[in-house]
């Protein structure tokens, strides 16, 4: 009988501070880590389509076309489908395609996630916040130089 | 002995139109009761409405350090619209092979006999449809016909969850009515008449409790049964949430057990009504236990309907804290608590008070 | 209670004190050794397809090998071949492989489900995928892919094209009458609980045959979310394009725990050194995980003795979310983290570092009083402990020999646990304990997930504490490994880490491309959920609700 006084004691001292846990989003947005990985951002400045990130991403969500002077003409990237596992910005040498901390979209159907270049440089930054200033301290440790036999690919 | 009971609703309102009651014509009296129980029942139904897609989702939410509907209207209090709407809007699904009039009927009984059972509630300032003299005995027998609403529902679904639901209703309702029934029993040897009265005539259940228990300094302590007899409170109100179906004893139900037991396949209208039949039952035996043990709608200062609302909402919110708070037990345990626990300790609660009025008369 | 139900007076043989004598192993089994094989973790010994319940027996009754972790099984060009993976619940170190080759025209082999129940599930798994039949298998019926699936996928010969549609009368009609169990007049029911249902944590199948309310029989049908996860990392590199998968395994989550069972298996396959820095980092934030891992399982176990309304549940989410939020911080998401890497780890702690060490302090200093509030909900209550208490027995003998692991065999009292036995990461240079239960109940494995949840923050403290005081310019956090991994071709390992519901093992061949040619995951909740008809039948459906909540199953990890 204690336990059970026990649990209704914690229930109803829960109830009483009146503090919530939940927040009322989206007028309150949540806070979201610097790292946080989010929808990508594209700058056709930066990339000179080297198509490393079209080779690492492990599920085919990038797929880039060239033409025969291997000048680059589409990017595509297929938001709905990626996993968000950021191995397309570790290894962009340029750092030409970025993880924002946006994770607010939508779309009616699979095809509008389907994003090409143009939707990609649109994507907002979330709350203004510049990933790569936050990842910077970072940035030299995704892949060491190996010594000797080393495939730089 | 009869006791001329309280002014039923009905004549009162025969005397607000200026009619004298012992007159009027037989038609008008219909037509006015039906007025009269038409109030009772909204009144009731206003409850529900509140508690069911609102005030329940607070309540929890306020457990469990959550925010709950807060969208439309202020506070989220619209929601209740919106979900009455979505409710009766959608598609009503009923299973190929359901045994259909039972089927059909099982969230009318369930949702009816809540109702029903509210004609002889004395509600305070003078809301009481009827007081016959076997008032406490029409109560429980109309309350009890909604195991059989369970049962049919469970039956005539012709799903095997629904079936499991029905019997363990069934089972349930069964080994928890007679300790039930049985703790309302000692109350009626203390006021030794079944009939429920109201604060007015002091020979009803009621009315017996608006006598003085004793003073302390200014505040004068009334007679209510629940604090004549705290045990017999207790045990009425355990019994009472195996009856109405909540945790611990909401086995019928057991969403993680049996998905949800007899309303599996309610949709819709039908659903709506399961839904509104159990929140009738809680708020029904609120207003059992508010009779019975708290003084009716008896209080100081507010008038009395304030006060009957207030208990049979407080009787509520404990339900809703019993459901965040404790663990559902299990079917075989449960019939063991209700016969041989619950059941022994209401024959001793009877006996032990029949020897006490009996020595003290 | 006494686990040791062998006398410890005479030594199992081939034990020697630096490790296994494969010799005299070989001796026991008396010729019946065809080859040997070097594996990375163990020797592999190679004997005939007819001798496997003999071999198998002999080891576990003279060698003490009281463990089959797994079954693999695989595809050559010339040959089919089964592994069985063999350890010891005393010292997981002391391992051996038994491969059982047979031919390709004839797969056939001989059932080892007699020597270990749990060989049951994973020679139906084998005979699932990659189609080697055993003989005298009890019940040899696919297992993750439907009955009526043409080929085995990861068989060579498997068609990829064929359709695989079924039209609906080929399937068995979920309404007809159905009373199995024993006759036709019998009076029991047969109810299908889930794959819809509250209280399967996921899209798990119970085939149940009641006799009113209790279980006469039981069946656990599982392959609803089977998402090919194997084969997905076989067309992964290794150095990048595996390691986000691991995490979709044991969404609970246990993504870093599972992170870390492929990166220790890939790091041991091609010589990968890990800078202790890192391994400090690994272990905190495995740990992190772990307690949100344990956590869930606490508040749905909860849930699924309480009812829909419960508090428990949303308290557990709740501190839960404190656990993500920290690992957000470090990881950059809730979940899905994909921080390890081969040779170390994605990133080191964010800056500014004393605030996120002092927010994860903060964390640990409020966990005791939540836990409080969790003993005083749920293990305190007695209406609970009526509920938990001595039900689900799962004795520990039938635990080892169902492969049971991590908190299930744990609060069976069987004393298990990788991070101490076969020690890895920073593990073996903390202070912490192994938490044993022996109620081998419902309650017990519940205790024994809480009392965790206390056992990983003390090593959390104890690794904030480290990082805090690591010399700045000693914080590797990756050690140089080339972009493109290839290891040696035909080096076979098979290690496992503690996930959160266990030892989880990842066996991989390599075969000299930058991918593996065989990746099998052994999942600890496919071997635990195995358990279920030995905990449940004879009792009621809320206890085997009960029994299912308390072994904590994931089912994107019993599927894969």
């Amino acid at each position: 009988m204690i336990g059970i006084l026990k649990g209704l004691a914690t229930t109803m001292k829960h109830a009483l501070d009146g503090k919530t846990f939940t927040v009322k989003y989206p007028e309150e947005a949540p806070e979201v880590s610097p790292r946080f990985r989010g929808v990508h951002k594209y700058s056709q400045e930066r990339c000179i389509w080297c198509r490393q990130c079209e080779n690492v991403c492990p599920n085919d969500t990038i797929q880039i076309v060239m033409d025969d002077q291997r000048n680059g003409e589409q990017y595509n990237l297929h938001v709905g489908q990626c996993i968000y596992c950021r191995l397309c910005e570790e290894v962009c040498p340029t750092d030409a395609i970025v993880l924002t901390q946006n994770f607010e979209f939508t779309g009616d159907t699979k095809d509008d996630l389907a994003y090409n270049k143009e939707q990609l440089k649109n994507v907002p930054w979330y709350k203004d916040i510049d990933p790569l200033e936050s990842r910077e301290p970072d940035r030299g440790s995704w892949v060491g130089e190996g010594e000797g036999e080393v495939d730089y690919q | 002995m009869i006791v001329p009971g309280a002014m039923s609703l009905t004549d009162r309102f025969l005397e607000l139109l200026g009619l004298d009651p012992s007159t009027a014509g037989p038609l008008l009296v219909f037509g006015v009761s039906i007025l009269a129980a038409g109030l009772v029942g909204s009144f009731v139904l206003l409850n529900t409405a509140f508690a069911g897609p609102y005030a329940k989702r607070k309540i929890t939410a306020s457990f469990t350090d959550r925010i709950s509907v807060n969208r439309i209207g202020p506070a989220g209090i619209g929601t209740i619209v919106v979900d009455s709407v979505r409710l009766l809007s959608k598609e009503l699904i009923i299973p190929e092979d359901a045994d259909r009039p039972a089927y059909d009927l099982a969230p009318i009984v369930l949702a009816g006999s809540a109702l029903l059972a509210f004609a002889v509630i004395p509600m305070g300032s003078g809301i009481q449809l009827a007081d016959p003299e076997i008032g406490l005995a029409y109560v429980f027998a109309i309350a009890s016909i909604a195991s059989l609403g369970l049962l049919m529902a469970g039956y005539a679904s012709n799903n095997k969850y629904s079936f499991l639901g029905g019997l363990r209703a069934v089972a349930q309702n069964i080994a928890y009515e007679i300790p039930l029934v049985l703790t309302g029993a000692s109350v009626v040897i203390f006021a030794g008449t079944l009939q429920l009265g109201n604060v007015t005539t002091p020979d009803t259940i009621v009315g017996a409790q608006q006598a003085t228990l004793f003073t302390i300094g200014s505040i004068s302590i009334p007679s209510w049964f629940g604090f004549i007899n705290p045990f017999a409170f207790a045990l009425f109100m355990a019994a009472n949430l195996a009856e109405v179906g909540r945790n611990p004893f909401d086995i019928p139900e057991a969403p993680t057990e049996i998905v949800a037991g007899y309303q599996t396949e309610y949709s819709s209208v039908y659903f709506v009504l399961f839904y509104l039949g159990e929140f009738i039952h809680i708020f029904l035996g609120g207003a059992i236990i508010a009779t019975l043990f708290l003084g009716g709608p008896a209080g100081p200062v507010l008038p009395g309907i304030v006060w009957f609302t207030i208990k049979i909402w407080g009787v509520f919110l404990l339900t809703q804290w019993a459901r965040s708070a404790v663990p559902r037990v299990r079917i075989d345990q449960l019939i063991q608590i209700g016969w041989k626990g619950m059941l022994v300790l209401s024959l001793a609660n009877l006996l032990l008070t029949a020897v006490i009025v009996g020595v003290i008369a | 209670m006494s686990l040791q139900e062998r006398t410890p007076s005479e030594p199992d043989v081939g034990v020697t004190e630096d490790g296994l004598d494969y010799d005299e192993l070989e001796a026991l089994l008396e010729g019946r050794v065809l080859d040997r094989e070097e594996h990375v973790n163990a020797e592999g010994f190679v004997i005939r397809p007819d001798e496997v319940e003999d071999v198998l027996s002999t080891l576990k009754e003279e060698a003490g090998f009281d463990h089959c972790s797994a079954v693999t099984a695989q595809e050559y060009d010339d040959r089919f071949e089964s592994i069985y993976h063999l350890k010891k619940y005393d010292d997981p170190t002391q391992e051996l492989s038994v491969v059982v080759p047979t031919s390709k025209d004839e797969p056939v082999s001989q059932s080892a489900a007699g020597v270990y129940d749990t060989a049951d599930w994973h020679e139906r798994e084998a005979y699932d995928l990659v189609g080697i039949n055993y003989e005298d298998h009890p019940d040899l019926r696919r297992i993750l892919l439907p009955e009526t699936w043409q080929g085995h996928p990861l068989s060579e010969r498997y068609n990829q094209t064929q359709p695989q549609v079924v039209p609906l009368r080929e399937h068995a009609n979920p309404l007809e009458e159905d009373h199995r169990g024993s006759g036709d007049d019998s009076d029991t029911m047969f109810v299908n609980i889930g794959p819809h249902h509250p209280a399967t944590h996921g899209v798990l199948h119970v085939k149940t045959v009641l006799d009113g309310e209790q279980i006469v029989d039981l069946d656990p049908d599982i392959g609803y979310l089977h998402r090919s996860e194997e084969q997905m990392c076989q067309q992964g590199t290794y150095r990048h394009q595996i390691m986000p998968y691991p995490d979709r395994w044991d969404y609970s989550p246990g993504g870093l725990l599972n992170e870390w069972a492929y990166a220790r298996a890939a790091e041991d396959l091609a010589d990968i050194d890990v800078p202790e820095y890192a391994q400090v980092l690994r272990t905190m934030s495995a740990e992190l995980t772990r307690i949100a891992a344990h956590m869930l399982a606490v508040g749905t176990f909860g849930l699924d003795l309480y009812g829909d309304f419960t508090v428990i549940f949303m308290y557990a989410v709740r501190d839960r979310e404190v656990v993500q939020n920290l690992l957000e911080d470090l990881t950059g998401q809730r979940l899905m983290f994909n921080y390890f890497r081969l040779g170390g780890v994605a990133w080191d702690l964010p800056e500014p570092r004393d605030e996120y060490l002092e927010k994860i302090r903060d964390f640990l200093d409020e966990l005791p009083d939540r836990l409080e509030e969790y003993h005083n909900l749920i293990s305190g209550n007695e209406i609970f402990q009526m509920r938990a208490v001595d039900t689900g027995i799962l004795q520990p003998e039938t635990a080892k020999s169902y492969g049971a692991t991590g908190p299930v065999a744990r609060g069976s009292g069987v004393d298990y646990d990788l991070r101490r036995d076969d020690p890895y990461g920073y593990y073996d240079e903390l202070d912490w304990d192994v938490v044993t239960e022996d109620g081998c109940d419902n309650y017990a494995r519940l205790l024994v997930r809480m009392q965790e949840v206390e056992e990983s923050a003390k090593i959390i403290k104890q690794c904030v504490d480290l990082l805090e005081d690591w010399p700045e310019d000693d914080r590797e956090i990756q050690s140089n490994v080339p972009r493109t991994l290839r290891p040696d071709p035909d080096k076979e390992i098979y290690r496992a880490v503690e996930g959160a519901k266990g030892e989880l093992g990842i066996y991989i061949r390599s075969d000299g491309t930058d991918k593996p040619a065989r990746f099998k995951i052994r999942s600890p909740c496919f071997s635990n959920l195995q358990t279920l008809p030995v905990m449940s039948e004879g009792e009621y459906i809320p206890d085997m609700v009960a029994s299912l909540g308390s072994l904590d199953i994931v089912l994107g990890e019993v599927d894969r």
